[in-house]
């Protein structure tokens, strides 16, 4: 590697570059800079979808990645958005807890619908997040045994005790499609 | 959080001369669960003006046998290794670390590169900057070391010195138990290090336009027996208190090979050699695993408030070597 091939390479230049972010289905294309609006490279994902987007059902609490509260899904996968950098998400599916609903018919996720039943919550103030990374366990696997519930929501934390009610919910959801 | 530029990387050549350019003023991106978290405590003494992703080099996020080596890719990301079947029928120990940390989320995106080269927990060292000013201490290059004085009940027993952090990392522990080495390149080439020797008491040996590339494990002896046991108060979110990776192999009835490191009781990995020694040659039994556990921490100097550490390592190692 010679020191020349490495430093002739451009330096890069903030404000020149657009980010298309895919939140729940639907494409937003953010520009980076610092003015109002644009997209700071040091924007959360979790600032982003909640300030500039205004998809406010994502929590964020602990803002450190200790909490859940904030979880939403990369490609099906929970991650937490108060963790990563919006600038490196684009390209993208993020699925919030908006998303989750019938787009067409406006109905709720049967799993959402589950923690209504149950009221696997007090507060609420963690319940998208432990809906989300439920929503993921079920999503990589549709049956799974209460053990495996139990470690899927083990980064969800509930400040209200409601982690019993929740395991409930979930459980009368999995095994059913949806 | 304060801003920065920010460049996502396509190789690593340009993600090295990135940080030449900047001499100590960007910093790599990788899961960034740990980063993140400095930069919004405003934690590092030079705040990175440059954020380099190295998410967008390809090519980086192997886990693969080849011949007498196991290979891992820095990016490879922790749920792949906590799920991968490789590791977990030939190097459990690696798999039950990775399956360890943090919480599912946070899996999904740490890497192993950055496992490795995360900042240390230390309260001191961490306190926020918003919350009434940052704690100018010995690892920031000011100040003493609070633990020394303060409340060290989760500080180290064993090998600190103007710093008495511990290392966070639960892969540092599993790698060391397997004789694991890291390959870090820079603009001068590339060079190996043994992930037991990559920490000192004052941080990790990178330098400032430093990448690690890979992780490697050479095939010393088979499989054997592997475990990896952690202590944490709630599972979760909780770092190690202590931790305890062994890799043994028993030949005719009697330990004919055995590694033993210990995580959260020093500033990297401790190798446990003395324990190590004790069960060469030996049958065994419960007895042993104590006399073993008892020449680990041989020479543990607790600080004012964790002594409780050594019996926490003690029952862990008799644990781990026991059943
Ligand atoms: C709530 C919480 C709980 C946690 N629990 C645990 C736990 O139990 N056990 C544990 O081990 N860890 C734990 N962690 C730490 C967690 O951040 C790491 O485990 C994770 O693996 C870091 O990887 P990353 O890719 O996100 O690192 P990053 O945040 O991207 O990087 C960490 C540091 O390493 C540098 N870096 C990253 N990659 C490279 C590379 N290839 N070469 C050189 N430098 C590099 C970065 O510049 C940065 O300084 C926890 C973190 C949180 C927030
Ligand atoms: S707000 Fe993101 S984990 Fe707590
Ligand atoms: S319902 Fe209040 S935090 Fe969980």
């Amino acid at each position: 590697m010679s020191r020349e091939n490495i430093e002739s390479r451009n330096e890069p230049v903030a404000g020149e570059k657009l980010i298309e972010l895919r939140v729940n289905s639907q494409v937003y294309v953010l520009r980076v800079g610092r003015g109002p609006g644009e997209l700071d490279p040091a924007h959360t994902l979790a600032f982003t979808l909640r300030e500039t987007l205004g998809l406010t059902g994502t929590k964020v609490s602990c803002d450190k990645g200790a909490c859940g509260g904030c979880t939403v899904l990369r490609e099906a996968e929970a991650v937490l958005s108060c963790m990563l950098l919006t600038i490196e998400c684009g390209g993208k599916e993020i699925t919030t807890i908006e998303g989750l609903k019938d787009a067409k018919t406006g109905a709720l996720d049967p799993l959402q619908q589950s923690f209504i039943d149950h009221s696997a919550f007090q507060c609420g103030y963690c319940t998208p997040g432990m809906i989300m990374s439920s929503k993921a366990l079920l999503t990589a696997n549709p049956s799974p045994a209460e053990e495996e519930i139990k470690e899927a929501l083990s980064g969800n934390f509930c400040r209200c005790i409601s982690q019993y009610q929740v395991v409930e919910a979930v459980k009368a959801v999995s095994g059913k499609k949806g | 959080m304060k801003t920065f530029d920010h460049y996502d990387a396509h190789s690593l050549d340009e993600a090295l001369g990135l940080l030449a350019n900047r001499c100590g003023k960007a910093r790599i991106n990788a899961g960034g669960t740990d980063l993140l978290g400095l930069l919004k405590d405003g934690v590092l003494p030079r705040y990175p003006e440059l954020i380099v992703n190295i998410k967008t080099i390809p090519g980086l996020g192997y886990i693969e046998e080849d011949g007498e080596r196991l290979r891992i890719g820095a990016l490879a990301r922790l749920c792949e290794l906590a799920g991968s079947k490789l590791l977990r029928e030939r190097y459990a120990v690696l798999c039950e670390a990775a399956g360890a940390v943090a919480g599912p989320q946070i899996r999904n995106v740490a890497t192993v590169g950055g496992n490795l080269c995360q900042d240390v927990r230390c309260w001191y060292y961490r306190y926020p900057a918003h919350l009434g000013g940052t704690m100018e201490c010995a690892r920031k290059g000011r100040g003493p070391c609070f633990a020394i004085k303060g409340d060290n009940r989760y500080h180290a027993i064993l090998g600190g010195r103007k710093c008495f952090a511990v290392c966070p990392s639960d892969l540092a522990v599993a790698f060391a138990a397997l004789g694991g080495q890291m390959t870090i390149v820079s603009p001068r080439g590339e060079r190996k290090i043994a992930v037991g020797d990559f920490y000192s008491p004052l941080g990790n040996g990178l330098a400032d336009d430093e990448i690690v590339k890979e992780i490697d494990v050479a095939k010393a002896f088979g499989p054997g027996r592997q475990r990896f046991l952690k202590f944490t108060v709630r599972k979760p979110i909780d770092f190690a208190i202590v931790s305890v990776a062994a890799v043994t192999e028993e030949k005719n009835g009697v330990f004919a090979n055995a590694r033993i490191a210990i995580g959260g009781v020093a500033p990297g990995p401790f190798r446990a050699e003395k324990a190590e020694e004790k069960l060469i040659g030996k049958k065994p039994s419960e007895a042993l695993a104590a006399e073993a556990a008892e020449a680990a921490v041989e020479g543990a100097r607790p600080l004012s408030k964790n002594g409780w550490k050594i019996e926490v390592a003690k029952a862990l190692i008799t644990r781990v070597i026991g059943s």
